[in-house]
């Protein structure tokens, strides 16, 4: 297994109170496999993202229970030479923005060799690199600055340095979200590629359905700090199996379904200052009945041991997938 | 009825040598709901802008109603604004942080109407309630709200003048796919209820598939496609509307 989380807790300090906002999440990832996190805004999926090589700035909160195993080693009691190699070779990240992650005022070539671990033969792999990333047009130009390339050529960029050091695992967190549709699918296919070809180890945060279940083999919905349900992509797409997943296809506009009143999820997420007793999804869900209130509920199976969903009516309610794609 | 007619407008940023929007033409009729869909960059806000006069287009003419606003004074297209209304993209900011949400409603009132103050604030009320928001918000500031109900002050913001057209410039972009359901619904209801056109601003064909009549597609600061949305969904003809099809696929 490359990753594998275990009752993951992380608290903000929010004024002055400790408040947690990922509550105990479970999360794997097989070797070679790209798992899909996706959920709404603030419900958790970054924090999950930084809590891997505990990038989360000690001042503003902290990680206070589980585990999070890469390979033999869990992260969580790793000293600071540990920690270092971890984030240096081990894991590597993309974010949102390449505008913002790149440093203007360096030539691209120079922030990509600072991105080796090791500089031997460093022209040699940088244009290796660029050349699997699709940028073979840059290749050997030293003196090309980010603000030359495109949005699209800047995340190429960025996906390069993320591969130099052959990571085990690559966390790409809203990767795509600043860009246009055209652009987002090259750079998807990119990723997919690039996963073939080095056996890389994918967890894609976002919270976009269309660009997860274009990526990922399995997928984990994330609401309210914990995941409500996982399973294969094609599984939650034909046959969702928590009623938020449900709400969030139904909300993705289309042309198919033109014209129609979208079945929006009502209300609003919950505050993690407020959250409700029971099922988090209650105060919005269509399908709650008293009982939800009372407890929150345990992963329940839909469809075999590998489907499950944190919901207690799965088995009497119908629930619709997405019958195209 | 033909509402707004755009005839050849163009514009040109010098500086940096792009022609953004280049001898485009197009009308919308009353009530009818029109999307401009292009990658970004391709010219689509600096299309509306234009339209409306927030920025000065070079040559064309905007026609409302018949009368060439680009021609207009300027103070006669001030007044001319409570017909014509935007909706920006990003409502972090085209809200100003620091004035209450009372406030900025009511100041459109004082730009348009002779209203006492009761009434001024009376009329912000109705403007919340129109977008499914109570007079609890009035004292509070647009940074202690969340995105989708900022974007519901500027939509109220923009309907309280009770325009005939609106342009809708990326309104839900931002926005999660909860709150963009929300949003897209409230906007379809109050242009059924009031009989209003849109000009319907997207990179989201997904969007732009599920609301509107017709669809024109930009890129590079022309028009190459227009049609019913049936005709360029089933049947796009241009390359570049095959592409963007492609990628929602
Ligand atoms: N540095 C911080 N200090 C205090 N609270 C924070 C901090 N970072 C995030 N939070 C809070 O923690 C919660 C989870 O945030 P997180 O960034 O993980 O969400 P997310 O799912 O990645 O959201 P998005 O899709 O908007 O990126 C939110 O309620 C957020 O307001
Ligand atoms: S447990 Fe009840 S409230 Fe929660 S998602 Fe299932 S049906 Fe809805
Ligand atoms: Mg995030």
């Amino acid at each position: 297994m490359a990753l594998e989380i275990r009752g993951l807790r992380v608290s903000y300090n929010i004024e002055g109170r400790g408040i947690e906002v990922v509550r105990g999440l479970d999360l794997d990832i097989n070797k070679g496999e790209c798992v899909g996190l996706v959920g709404e805004s603030g419900c958790g999926k970054s924090t999950v993202g930084l809590a891997i090589t505990r990038l989360i700035p000690e001042r503003k909160g902290s990680i206070t229970a589980g585990n999070i195993l890469l390979g033999d080693k869990d992260v969580l009691t790793l000293g600071p030479d540990g920690l270092r190699d971890v984030r240096r070779s081990k894991v590597s990240y993309v974010f949102q923005d390449p505008f913002s992650s790149l440093n203007p005022v360096f030539t691209v070539y120079d922030q990509l060799k600072e991105a080796l671990p090791d500089k031997r033969n460093a022209d040699e792999i940088i244009s290796g690199t660029l050349e699997s990333v699709g940028l073979s047009g840059i290749i050997g130009n030293k003196k090309i600055y980010p603000h030359e390339l495109s949005g699209g050529m800047q995340q190429r960029v960025m996906i390069a340095m993320a591969i130099m050091p052959n990571p085990g695992l690559l966390i790409l967190d809203e990767p795509t979200t600043a860009l246009d549709v055209t652009v987002q699918n090259q750079i998807l296919d990119l990723v997919a590629r690039l996963k073939d070809e080095m056996k890389l180890s994918v967890l894609f945060i976002s919270h976009d359905l269309r660009t997860v279940f274009r990526i990922s083999d399995r997928v984990f919905v994330m609401y309210a700090g914990k995941i409500v349900e996982k399973g294969l992509k094609q599984n939650i797409s034909l046959k969702p199996g928590h009623p938020y997943t449900v709400g969030l296809m139904d909300s993705m506009p289309s042309f198919e379904r033109r014209k129609q009143k979208f079945n929006a999820i009502e209300g609003r997420a919950p505050l993690f200052s407020e959250l409700p007793k029971g099922c988090k999804f209650y105060p919005r869900c269509k399908f709650r009945v008293d009982d939800c209130a009372l407890r929150e509920p345990g992963m329940e199976i839909v469809s075999g041991e590998d489907h499950v969903s944190r919901c207690i009516r799965i088995k009497e309610i119908a629930l619709d997938g997405i019958s195209k794609s | 009825m033909e509402l707004v007619k755009v005839n050849n407008l163009r514009k040109v940023f010098p500086k940096h040598k792009v022609t953004a929007v280049d001898g485009v033409s197009f009308s919308v009729n009353e009530g009818e709901v029109v999307g401009l869909v292009g990658e970004s960059g391709c010219g689509k806000s600096t299309l509306g802008r234009s339209i409306i006069r927030l920025i000065h287009a070079e040559e064309g003419n905007v026609f409302y109603k018949g009368e060439d606003l680009l021609k207009l004074p300027r103070r006669k297209m001030r007044s001319m604004r409570r017909h014509l209304q935007m909706i920006f993209q990003d409502p972090y900011t085209s809200l100003d942080p620091r004035v209450r949400i009372g406030d900025i409603l009511e100041e459109v009132f004082i730009i348009h109407e002779n209203f006492s103050r009761g009434e001024r604030r009376r009329k912000a009320e109705e403007a919340l309630e129109t977008v499914g928001l109570g007079a609890s918000y009035l004292n509070r500031l647009p940074s202690d709200i969340s995105g989708g109900e900022r974007q519901r002050i500027g939509i109220a913001r923009a309907l309280a003048t009770d325009p005939e057209f609106i342009i809708c410039d990326e309104p839900v972009s931002s926005l999660d796919l909860s709150v963009q359901a929300q949003i897209l619904n409230l906007l379809t209801d109050i242009q059924k209820r009031k009989n209003l056109a849109y000009l319907f601003i997207s990179h989201d064909l997904g969007v732009i598939g599920a609301i509107c009549d017709r669809v024109m597609v930009m890129n590079a600061g022309r028009l190459v496609e227009t049609g019913t949305c049936e005709n360029i969904f089933k049947d796009p003809k241009h390359e570049y509307t095959k592409r963007l099809l492609d990628a929602v696929r």
